[in-house]
């Protein structure tokens, strides 16, 4: 989860919801209960937050620090990823899969000790989400085919949720935050929304069901929060969770200044880079911490070409160059380009060995839907060259760089956003592979704005690497695959899809959201993974992996790959010893 | 003012003398005269080009070269490069003595064009493939940061002379003008000058950056880099010439000059500013340091010249992580080169002021 790019923050805040929830999963412990409360947890972020509003946010810096405050009604599991009831105890479904009944637990209380209800619930989606006044990404993901959800509430602890067509995602969709009616409501009929909870706001105004509140914010230096009195969860032995009693979270400026941090004892975790990986691993015993490698991140950094076949309005002149539209359409082109990527030595040298080749769109992370055995290209700059010598790219005029058959030469650009170094030493490797190939690549960084102006906006560019956060729920990758979508980058919001097989993924999501059996979901995102990985519309690189340093100072700790080290965070207690 | 012992000789004789006898500007001197010799013969002095990368060995540390086998005195050689992961990812590199690779002069490698256009494979120094000598270790990608340095360092060392090269020729000119004239023109002038005196200038640096089209290549963005960087640097100085000017023009020589009708535009140019010189000569020399790190600012945070072109700047934007520069410590020379550079430059500068500037040499001599 570290790239904040405001591109993909869209996809990360869908993601980030089920995340956000806590699972209810607690371990036998054997001993005394009076033993586990107390104590603090430090944790180390890189920037302020923008704002504490959830509903609006859209950066990473926001849902981070938000993550211990609000709830939703599903949540999934950390271990299994399927989705449990949180916030909600029970659920029916009607036979036609259109209309959903939750009941909702009646025991949960916002921290300011008010009762949670149904008009939450529906406050949440039909004043908050639904509100056309208010900037929602979360909007998107509950509008199907252009309808909305209809929510109504059937007594103080039942809700009903009526859906346009079937949508397979929608129970894991219900890990959406829940907001407090009785702080917002006036806020919402005064049209002051959009201005609350922002950075500015007293902490005690922001209120939530989760097991932490937030009570102090010093601006560039800490926020800190405190255990929920009122929060509903209690163990298996009865005892009231969360066990411990404060987080705070130090604002520090950079990475570097996390890993001193954390070196230095001052904070309890810290997300570990690659090239940390050597520093930190032989400190374990010394200084008492473990390191926990979780497996591959749920990320994705990826190589495109545009494919926009369209033509500027204003000036008559198409997007991409006749000549390179030709290349960029060829598959044969793009599948040399696939063979000629290091993606072993991508790991030795980015991830310092600590990554994963990615092949598929639906990454290892998300077990289920990943499809393991799709079209694979391995490095070979000999393959490489025979496939291009074979649709006719060769040196015709023998300058040292290829010419297609019409005499063009084959030059284009690369770009990638400034400031990532990991992605620019990935793009140098490539570039430096296809110089090889004999094609002129002319590499530049971009401002991250600038990139995505071009891939949205001005169309105008050739080659780009970038990268996109996933998650388990495939369909909320439906704005890149979809051939309207808007981040399907490589020839956005078309009309009719260009090609046939763009047409059949388009189709494939269809059918996949509408389809509740999980298994047959399988068939329809396999045959997507499939395609995509034969006709390479994003040639994938590499994956991180997911490690974690962590003081040994936790009692009940079970991290997971998908739900991290701190998901299950109210049953955490702190061993007596660092009270 | 006029000092007896010296009245045989000319102005400039007595400023190469005083300069002389600064024996740290000297060396200096001779600092810079090798790296901009280094700079220019970068292909020829470096065992690889550029780009030459052996991914392999990312971050392989340098090379030792033996001139000892098994005790013996032997002609310099190096021994292959084994590496191997331990427990916690770490890079152990360690040499392969059952191969050998002696060090060669005059091998042959990759081609370049010595000067720009004479095509040859020769390199002063090497090994031969497929040994591998890192002499002051290598960067992420395995290419020689010996070799990058010295390719670098034509971007790093030119741009400050081309640069204070355009961005003095404003000066003078606006100055010059400026001061001549005086009046509205003078105003006008002045008060554009301090314009871009005003906006602190790293800011200035970045916002003229991103004016920059986004499809330029890397020779284009080398070019448009040295014109930004001069385009902060004029102000300063036209405001200084300006105010000399402003007293030159009242001189007799002006007034005569004027009395035989020669063009404004002459007048400035032939009398007026050779009275700036010695001033405009030590200026130069102090503000090309400004040049050299400007590039680097810019190519440390990646906006810079782009890989895998090398400038000491963009070579330095690796090191900006402290669990690196733990590791690699190698990393950090291009820093040290440009320390060198910046200090010589300086102490040159300094010197050439006293050697220049008559008045603060009598009041240097009290």
């Amino acid at each position: 989860m570290s790239y904040t790019d405001r591109f993909l923050r869209y996809i990360q805040t869908v993601l980030l919801i089920a995340l956000m929830t806590l699972t209810f999963q607690s371990q036998v412990s054997a001993e005394p209960p009076s033993s586990k409360y107390g104590g603090q947890l430090v944790f180390a972020i890189v920037s302020d937050p923008k704002s504490f509003n959830q509903i609006m946010a859209k950066e990473a810096s926001t849902t981070a620090v938000t993550g211990f405050l609000f709830e939703g009604l599903t949540t999934t599991n950390a271990h299994t990823t399927q989705v449990e009831p949180h916030l909600a105890e029970s659920w029916e479904v009607s036979e036609d899969g259109l209309q959903w009944t939750f009941h909702l637990r009646r025991d949960v209380r916002w921290n300011d000790g008010q009762p949670f209800t149904a008009d939450d619930v529906v406050f949440t989606f039909n004043d908050l989400i639904f509100n056309e006044n208010i900037p929602s990404s979360a909007r998107d993901i509950y509008t199907i085919d252009g309808q909305q959800f209809l929510v109504e509430k059937v007594d103080k602890f039942t809700v009903r949720f009526t859906l346009p067509i079937r949508f397979a995602p929608f129970l894991r969709g219900m890990g959406q935050a829940i907001f407090p009616r009785h702080k917002l409501k006036q806020l919402v009929d005064d049209g002051k929304f959009n201005f609350s909870w922002g950075i500015d706001a007293d902490p005690r105004e922001i209120v939530g069901t989760g097991p932490f509140k937030l009570v102090r914010y010093d601006p560039g230096q800490r926020l800190l929060y405190e255990k929920n009195e009122h929060y509903w969860k209690v163990s298996d032995d009865g005892e009231r969770l969360p066990y411990i009693d404060k987080i705070v979270y130090l604002i520090v400026g950079n990475e570097d200044v996390q890993l001193l941090k954390f070196m230095e004892g001052s904070t309890d975790s810290y997300s570990v880079r690659g090239l940390d990986y050597p520093l930190l691993k032989p400190l374990e015993k010394e200084r008492n911490f473990t390191v926990y490698d979780l497996g591959p991140d749920t990320g994705s950094q990826f190589l495109f070409f545009n494919q926009n076949t369209g033509t500027n309005p204003e000036t008559g002149q198409s997007y991409v160059p006749a000549h390179k539209l030709r290349w960029f359409t060829d598959l044969s082109f793009r599948r040399a380009v696939a063979h000629s990527i290091d993606k072993q030595r991508i790991i030795e040298i980015v991830k310092n060995r600590l990554g994963y080749p990615q092949w598929s769109p639906i990454g290892p992370a998300s077990a289920f839907f990943h499809k393991p055995d799709v079209t694979k290209y391995e490095y070979n700059l000999e393959t490489a060259r025979r496939i291009l010598a074979e649709a006719g790219y060769t040196d015709r005029n023998g300058d040292g760089y290829l010419e297609d058959s019409q005499g063009q030469k084959i030059e284009f650009n690369l770009a990638t956003n400034a400031g990532n170094i990991q992605r620019t030493d990935i793009a140098s490797i490539i570039r430096h592979d296809l110089e090889k190939l004999g094609m002129k690549v002319n590499f530049q960084t971009l401002e991250f704005n600038t990139l995505v102006t071009n891939i949205n906006s001005t169309f105008q560019w050739d080659a780009i690497i970038l990268g996109l956060t996933g998650g388990i729920e495939p369909h909320f990758g439906k704005n890149v695959w979809n051939s309207a979508g808007q981040l399907h980058m490589w020839y956005p919001r078309q009309e009719q899809p260009a090609t046939e097989w763009e047409a059949r993924i388009d189709e494939l999501f269809n059918m996949g959201v509408q389809e509740l059996n999980e298994e047959q979901r399988k068939v329809y995102y396999d045959e997507f993974q499939q395609i995509v990985s034969d006709q390479l519309p994003l040639i994938y690189t590499v994956l991180g992996a997911n490690v974690s340093a962590v003081r040994n100072k936790f009692g009940n700790l079970d991290p997971t790959n998908y739900g991290g080290v701190f998901h299950n965070i109210e049953e955490l207690y702190i061993l007596e010893e660092y009270r | 003012m006029t000092n007896k012992p010296y009245e045989s000789m000319s102005e400039f004789q007595m400023a190469l003398r005083t300069f002389s006898r600064n024996r740290v500007a000297l060396f200096c001197v001779l600092v810079l005269f090798l790296l901009y010799m280094g700079a220019i013969f970068a292909d020829f002095l470096s065992p690889y080009r550029y780009d030459n990368e052996d991914r392999r060995y990312s971050y392989c540390p340098p090379t030792q070269i033996h001139f000892f086998d098994d005790g013996a005195p032997s002609w310099p050689f190096v021994y292959g490069i084994d590496l191997e992961y331990n427990e916690y990812h770490k890079r152990i590199y360690t040499e392969d003595r059952s191969k050998k690779y002696p060090v060669k002069l005059l091998m042959k490698g990759d081609e370049y064009r010595l000067l720009g256009f004479i095509p040859i494979k020769t390199h002063l120094w090497g090994v031969e493939a497929p040994g591998r000598v890192y002499l002051i270790g290598a960067d992420s990608r395995g290419r020689d940061l010996w070799s990058r340095i010295l390719y670098g360092s034509r971007v790093s060392l030119s741009i400050g002379l081309i640069g204070v090269f355009i961005s003095f020729t404003i000066g003078l000119l606006v100055g010059g003008i400026s001061g001549y004239y005086g009046g509205r023109v003078d105003n006008i002038l002045m008060r554009i000058a301090e314009m871009v005196m005003m906006v602190p200038g790293f800011y200035l640096l970045l916002a003229l950056r991103a004016a920059v089209p986004p499809d330029f290549n890397s020779v284009q963005v080398y070019f448009a880099i040295i014109i930004i960087l001069s385009f902060i640097g004029w102000a300063g100085l036209a405001r200084i010439i300006r105010g000399m000017c402003l007293s030159l023009r009242e001189r007799e020589f002006v007034m005569a000059a004027k009395s035989i009708g020669l063009s404004d535009f002459k007048i400035i140019v032939r009398h007026i500013l050779p009275h700036t010189l010695s001033y405009s000569i030590f200026a130069v020399m102090l503000s090309i340091p400004g040049y050299i790190l400007g590039e680097s600012a810019l190519s440390l945070i990646g906006l810079g010249i782009q890989d895998p072109f090398a400038s000491w700047g963009n070579m330095l934007s690796d090191a900006m992580s402290i669990v690196k520069i733990k590791f690699y410590p190698w990393i950090l020379v291009p820093g040290f080169f440009i320390f060198i550079t910046v200090i010589s430059f300086n102490v040159v500068g300094d010197a050439l002021r006293d050697a220049l500037d008559p008045m603060l040499k009598s009041e240097g001599q009290g």
